[in-house]
């Protein structure tokens, strides 16, 4: 599986990726901020300028997409890394597919 | 789409991931379904939450003779993992500590002093040169600002009551866009203030002002007199003294809240209040209560100053009609 970077408008397709990995970022980052307001050590003034900023991000982040027309092509590049993962993680869950897929190329 | 990804997908998913495009097909596109497959953000996550520690040791050699040595450890996690594992505490709580304390001095503020609004925004300097000046638009209880976080300085400032004039321009931009600028005239000069929302900033700021003039004009900002106050509350089976806060304001006129009570009981503004009168009768405090007509039906209240309130309660009435309750 390889990654379909939009090679006809190098700008379009350069942003996406920076775009795209961004967002996984913020991802990682919201499930971590959940982590840490469920841990119940920040105070309040605190989770509320995480959730502020967090909200600020996002908002920036759906701009930037909405205002360069890369809703699509970011859905798509991420709908690939998906797939890359996924594969990588059926295989490291289950070798013998791996040992099974390598001897089928060998042979 | 669907079907092509039955083909890629691994060999005993097959059948299963089949029945599912069938089933799909079959049924309403409305139908809940459940992705099973591993994501990059499920991927992350899993990482971050069980934490993956690297400890490597490399040598790259040539014909067998070492010339590169590599060791390198690192641990990455949620900083959740990492503290339950007591690594990084210190160092969370001295950015937790200093985020604190840098943002208590963020904005200077007086100290009777609310933020309003902010707004990205900024203001046209004439001297030493002409140019915008950029940083964030705080509109608070007492003035307008540009104030700059980095490095930090306030740009510009206003007070309200020094403000005489607000009005919108439309200029055109750098960028040859029509821009619309608030233009703010002070006794020092007309100043223009750029704002991500112009119009909205505009609205506010008229209210803001207008309501520190008429605060002025009334002689003070805050309540006029505030102390205990009882309430002889009508309830169904009698009327009852009630133990609470009175606040007379030359605004908000008359406001009454019981000690435990959410929102104000008595709420008479200035212009409401038709006479106050002192009858006689026994309060909690005293022989002598102040009845208050005004609202649906007479309030009266007790305090240990009765004379006092009455004088004030007929100043702000008085104040708000131009002539003078009786």
């Amino acid at each position: 599986m390889t990654l379909r970077v939009d090679e006809t408008s190098l700008k379009n397709g350069l942003l996406t990726l920076v775009v795209t990995l961004v967002e996984i970022i913020q991802e990682a980052l919201e499930s971590q901020a959940v982590r840490r307001l469920e841990g119940g050590e920040l105070t309040e003034e605190e989770q509320e300028r995480l959730g502020q900023a967090l909200l600020d991000l996002d908002e920036a982040l759906e701009s930037i997409k909405a205002d360069h027309g890369l809703t699509t092509s970011v859905a798509d590049l991420r709908r690939g890394l998906d797939d890359v993962v996924n594969d990588v993680v059926d295989r490291l869950v289950n070798p013998a597919r791996w040992a099974d897929g390598t001897a089928g190329e060998g042979a | 789409m669907a079907e092509s990804r039955v083909t890629t997908a691994p060999s005993h998913g097959q059948e299963r991931g089949q029945e599912l495009v069938h089933d799909r097909d079959r049924s309403s596109a409305m139908e809940p379904t459940r992705d099973l497959r591993a994501t990059l953000p499920d991927l992350l996550d899993v990482l971050l939450d069980k934490g993956v520690y690297l400890d490597l040791d490399l040598i790259v050699t040539v014909a067998d003779i070492p010339l590169i040595g590599v060791s390198l450890r690192a641990a990455i996690a949620g900083i959740d993992t990492m503290l339950e594992h007591g690594m990084m505490q210190q160092w969370d709580e001295q950015t937790r500590a200093w985020a604190r304390t840098s943002l208590a001095r963020r904005v200077p503020l007086h100290a009777d002093e609310d933020v309003v609004t902010r707004m990205a925004g900024g203001h046209r300097q004439d001297e030493p040169y002409d140019a915008w000046r950029l940083g964030t638009v705080y509109l608070t209880t007492r003035r307008l600002m540009v104030w700059r976080a980095e490095p930090r300085e306030l740009l510009w400032q206003a007070y309200l009551e020094e403000i005489t004039g607000v009005e919108l321009r439309s200029e055109r931009s750098a960028g040859g866009e029509e821009r619309s600028r608030l233009a703010v005239t002070t006794p020092a000069g007309t100043t223009l203030v750029s704002a991500a929302s112009p119009e909205g900033l505009a609205s506010l700021l008229r209210q803001n002002v207008a309501a520190t003039s008429k605060a002025i004009e009334s002689g003070s900002g805050g309540p006029a007199l505030q102390g205990a106050v009882w309430y002889l509350e009508d309830l169904a089976g009698g009327s009852a003294w009630r133990g609470g806060t009175g606040t007379l304001d030359w605004v908000e006129g008359l406001t009454w809240k019981g000690v435990r009570d959410a929102r104000p009981a008595v709420r008479l503004r200035p212009g409401d209040i038709r006479s106050v009168e002192l009858v006689r009768g026994r309060t909690p405090v005293g022989d002598e209560m102040l009845v208050v007509r005004g609202g649906t039906r007479p309030v009266r209240l007790a305090t240990r100053d009765t004379a006092l309130w009455a004088a004030s309660l007929r100043d702000v009435a008085g104040a708000a009609t131009g002539g003078g309750a009786t």
